[in-house]
């Protein structure tokens, strides 16, 4: 019985190996291409220890310009952050401290522009913008990605604000608290922990964004994944850029994904799965 | 009474002003627009011709897309996509989520690197998948030749081939999700049902059949439909890999919709798809939310 059991145990760590080398293998792929010359990229049989080069993420950066794609999204993502939380904090507090009739209506709402695909919202925007000379600017490509991310800041944080207490409120306002007062300086500072899992995830939500940057962006606004197909040209294509450019987009990401991983399955099920 | 009765009225009212920035924004960027998606889509705009913007054309539209037989084919290539995708990440999302739930040793370090498929960059996604099955210098390929393996080289120029690809890709980023989904259903699952089902005398597969399944219900029902609603925004990775090709093989509905909207510029006709695709997304969402809203209770 007991052998049976280790033997069981033994298969499942098996498994789970198994798929995480299957999980990572592309990834760790990518990032040591980033950092082979052309010669060693293309050797065969591939080659696992190489002399590592910083050329590609010069060649990208500094000689194609995607420091300015990498500006770009940070721009873009830092403004998305902002007037995402800054429109979605009050709503969430008020979702979850002052209820009224009308509240499952406007989750309903919300939940209604989570279901749109990007491509159903990109292609109006696109017309819009293109009259009021709004394409190619930061100001377009945040009011699309805020769009996405709103709906998501205010169901991710009305979950955070209903698990502070009431009563820390209500002592508040009896010592003469106003309601704003209550809202900026006692509730969003205890829900600090959620405040940054909702940012990061609104963060990851804009970086990774391709298909409105697409339709949106321009010269000027480009954002690093934008700027990704333009490698690959029909002259040949510079796979250690790519991969560069693809390691300096993922990086970041997956180290704030880490950081606030007990709130990420949350998030992404809308709360339907805590 | 009379208090609580005040109470409420001021609620109401600073509910108003809570609630007024986010829902005015989200109307003006986002209803706005759809409305506006709606009317051309009754209209024939396209680049082609000046002044179409205004040619009202009614149902045109809507009964082209029935008779377009490339729109047909991306609607089936889409269906196809999901069911494939979805079936296979339930089926791995539940073997990763029941070893994940059996262990105790690394549980954590597992669970954290379960997450990076799915943190990374869809476009990224298809990039790897590129690099990985790259004709040249691909290490799929160097594994096929060393291993002689009897499978085919080169991937993404047959129609069934591509396909599949473009599913694996979707399985390799969404299958952890799945797994952390239904890991977490599985952990809410009271140890008492199992105990009970043992001093019954049930099997290990009996109690996965009997117990385990029926309790998590919801928990797959949330993540099959998420999952599918989903894969009716699958852009990235096709467009970058195969551009929808080769022909129009794996030319997912949103890439066929890309097209007619920003290639072929017929917006009108493009605007009667989405139309078609919002519809569709909204009575999934409805779905949804009854199974999602029934967990919660």
């Amino acid at each position: 019985m007991e052998k049976n059991k280790k033997r069981k145990l033994f298969f499942i760590y098996l498994f789970l190996v198994v798929f995480l080398i299957f999980a990572l293998l592309p990834y760790v792929w990518l990032i040591l291409t980033s950092f082979k010359t052309r010669v060693d990229a293309f050797a065969i049989p591939p080659k696992v220890l190489f002399k590592a080069t910083l050329n590609n993420y010069q060649e990208a950066f500094l000689d194609k310009g995607f420091l300015l794609n990498l500006k770009n999204s940070i721009i873009i993502m830092l403004a998305t952050v902002g007037i995402g939380l800054g429109l979605g904090l009050p709503s969430a507090y008020a979702f979850s401290r002052f209820k009224t009739g009308k509240d499952k209506l406007l989750l309903n709402y919300l939940l209604g522009t989570r279901f749109t695909p990007v491509v159903v919202l990109a292609l109006p925007l696109y017309l819009l913008m293109s009259k009021v000379r709004l394409l190619d600017s930061f100001v377009g490509i945040v009011i699309a990605h805020v769009a996405f991310n709103l709906p998501f800041v205010i169901w991710m944080m009305k979950g955070f604000f209903d698990a502070i207490p009431k009563e820390i409120d209500e002592a508040a306002r009896v010592d003469g608290y106003s309601w704003f007062k209550v809202f900026l300086r006692i509730d969003v500072p205890l829900a600090k922990s959620g405040l940054a899992a909702t940012a990061v995830f609104c963060a990851i939500n804009s970086w990774n964004e391709f298909l409105m940057a697409l339709i949106l962006t321009g010269r000027h606004t480009a954002t690093m994944p934008v700027g990704v197909p333009g490698l690959l040209t029909p002259q040949g294509t510079i796979w250690g850029q790519i991969a560069a450019v693809g390691t300096v987009i993922t990086i970041p990401v997956l180290l704030f994904a880490i950081l606030v991983q007990k709130h990420m399955i949350a998030g992404m099920t809308m709360g339907a799965v805590k | 009474m009379f208090k609580k009765n005040r109470k409420l009225q001021n609620y109401s009212h600073l509910a108003v002003v809570f609630h007024l920035p986010a829902f005015l924004t989200l109307t003006a960027i986002t209803l706005g627009p759809l409305l506006y998606t709606l009317k051309i889509s009754f209209f024939d705009y396209k680049i082609s011709s000046a002044g179409s913007e205004d040619v009202f054309v009614g149902l045109q539209n809507y009964i082209q897309m029935f008779q377009d037989m490339e729109f047909i084919n991306s609607m089936l290539k889409t269906f196809l996509f999901m069911f494939c995708a979805v079936v296979l990440e339930v089926i791995l999302g539940i073997a990763l989520a029941m070893a994940l739930n059996s262990i105790v040793r690394f549980q954590k370090i597992f669970t954290s690197l379960t997450l990076i498929p799915m943190m990374v960059a869809p476009l990224i996604i298809g990039l790897m998948f590129s690099f990985f099955l790259n004709p040249q210098f691909g290490l799929y390929v160097w594994l096929v030749d060393t291993l002689h393996l009897p499978l085919p080289t080169v991937l993404t120029d047959t129609p069934m081939l591509a396909m599949i690809v473009v599913i694996l890709m979707d399985v390799w980023e969404w299958s952890p999700y799945m797994g952390l989904v239904f890991l977490a259903g599985l952990q809410s699952i009271s140890g008492e049902y199992y105990e009970a089902a043992k001093v019954d005398g049930a099997s290990g597969s009996q109690i996965f059949r009997y117990v385990t399944l029926p309790l998590m219900k919801s928990v797959l029902v949330v993540g099959i439909l998420l999952r599918a609603m989903e894969t009716f925004k699958e852009f990235d990775k096709p467009f970058i890999l195969t551009g929808g090709g080769p022909g129009n093989a794996t030319e997912v509905i949103d890439i066929f919709t890309y097209r007619q909207a920003f290639v072929s510029f017929n917006f009108s006709y493009a605007a009667a798809v989405c139309v078609v695709l919002f519809l569709i997304l909204q009575i999934c969402g409805m779905l949804y939310q009854r199974f999602a809203m029934e967990g919660e209770e």
